[in-house]
């Protein structure tokens, strides 16, 4: 296995967050809405999220109260973004005023 | 010596050489973090009111995104994301003791930062063109409060930056003391992180 210094570590990520941002330029142009492509969206907003915390904002290996509290807000957006493409009426239904 | 002091001397190397954190710390300082997350609470009340909103006009929300201009979205994803990165390698620089690097890195983010400023500013005005304002239709009213709450936070991010580049270059932070510098790059790393959601949330998801 490959063991990357940090700041190589860095440099590679950044060029996988530019890739996964052209990918979803990419479908934003190209693509069909479905469940697929929402999970895939998803996927890459978890993904960038989770990079950003753990390696530019160096929250791997910090106090865990704040490295869990961010981690966790790159789970629970997501979620809820496939929660409101698979059952948008039984929210919408939840939530009439 | 004994076989596991050498293993942490080591370690110790390791982290000092490759520049990584200690573990078990607070980033920055304690208040920078009830800011950021104060900010992140409130990008968050503003998704759940697109999620609602998206829920209750699914047509309008699903047609939404292909008005806007997914190449401004596009580019100014890139240009955070990089200045993201700048400012992480400024961190490194910083710890290695080399603050003509950094200084040279915190440039690059307030570039960054300038040029995200500048597409957005040009992207508000190609939407006027195209009949895109803040009361067109309850989409575009969640895009422009968003965006422009966003367009704030870069705003003040970027003078942020610039103000720890003056303190840098006054000789303020060195390897072993930079908790304002650290401070404000993880607050800069928090806008990015709320771009991070709503550049999907506005321009792709469908």
């Amino acid at each position: 296995m490959i063991s990357l210094s940090h700041t190589k570590k860095i440099d590679v990520l950044w060029v996988l967050l530019m890739l996964i941002t052209l990918v979803n330029a990419l479908i934003a142009e190209t693509a069909e809405p479905g469940l697929v492509i929402t999970l895939l969206i998803a996927t890459a907003i978890g993904i960038k999220g989770r990079v950003v915390v753990d390696h530019f904002m160096e929250l791997k290996n910090a106090h865990p109260l704040i490295r869990i509290s961010m981690q966790v807000y790159f789970y629970v957006i997501p979620g809820m973004m496939v929660l409101v493409y698979l059952f948008p009426e039984t929210i919408a239904r939840w939530t009439q005023l | 010596m004994s076989v596991p002091s050498i293993a942490i001397e080591s370690d110790t190397r390791r982290q000092h050489y490759e520049c990584i954190p200690p573990a078990g710390r607070v980033p920055g300082n304690k208040a920078i973090w009830v800011g950021i997350f104060s900010e992140m609470t409130e990008f968050a009340l503003m998704f759940v009111v697109y999620f609602l909103a998206k829920a209750h006009n699914p047509e309008l929300f699903n047609e939404g995104p292909t008005r806007l201009n997914t190449f401004a979205g596009t580019l100014n994803t890139l240009i955070l994301l990089s200045s993201s990165f700048f400012v992480a390698r400024a961190m490194i620089a910083i710890r290695q003791n080399r603050r003509q690097v950094c200084a040279h890195w915190l440039w690059l983010a307030i570039m960054a930062g300038c040029a995200y400023l500048m597409v957005k500013y040009w992207e508000f005005q190609w939407n006027g063109a195209q009949g895109i304002h803040v009361k067109t239709d309850l989409f575009t009213g969640v895009y422009y409060y968003m965006t422009f709450n966003h367009f704030l936070h870069v705003g003040w991010g970027s003078f942020a930056v610039l103000w720890v580049l003056m303190r840098l270059k006054s000789g303020a932070y060195t390897a072993d003391k930079h908790e304002g510098l650290e401070s404000v790059a993880v607050y800069w790393h928090m806008i990015d992180l709320a771009w991070i959601v709503i550049f999907p949330l506005l321009y792709v998801f469908r």
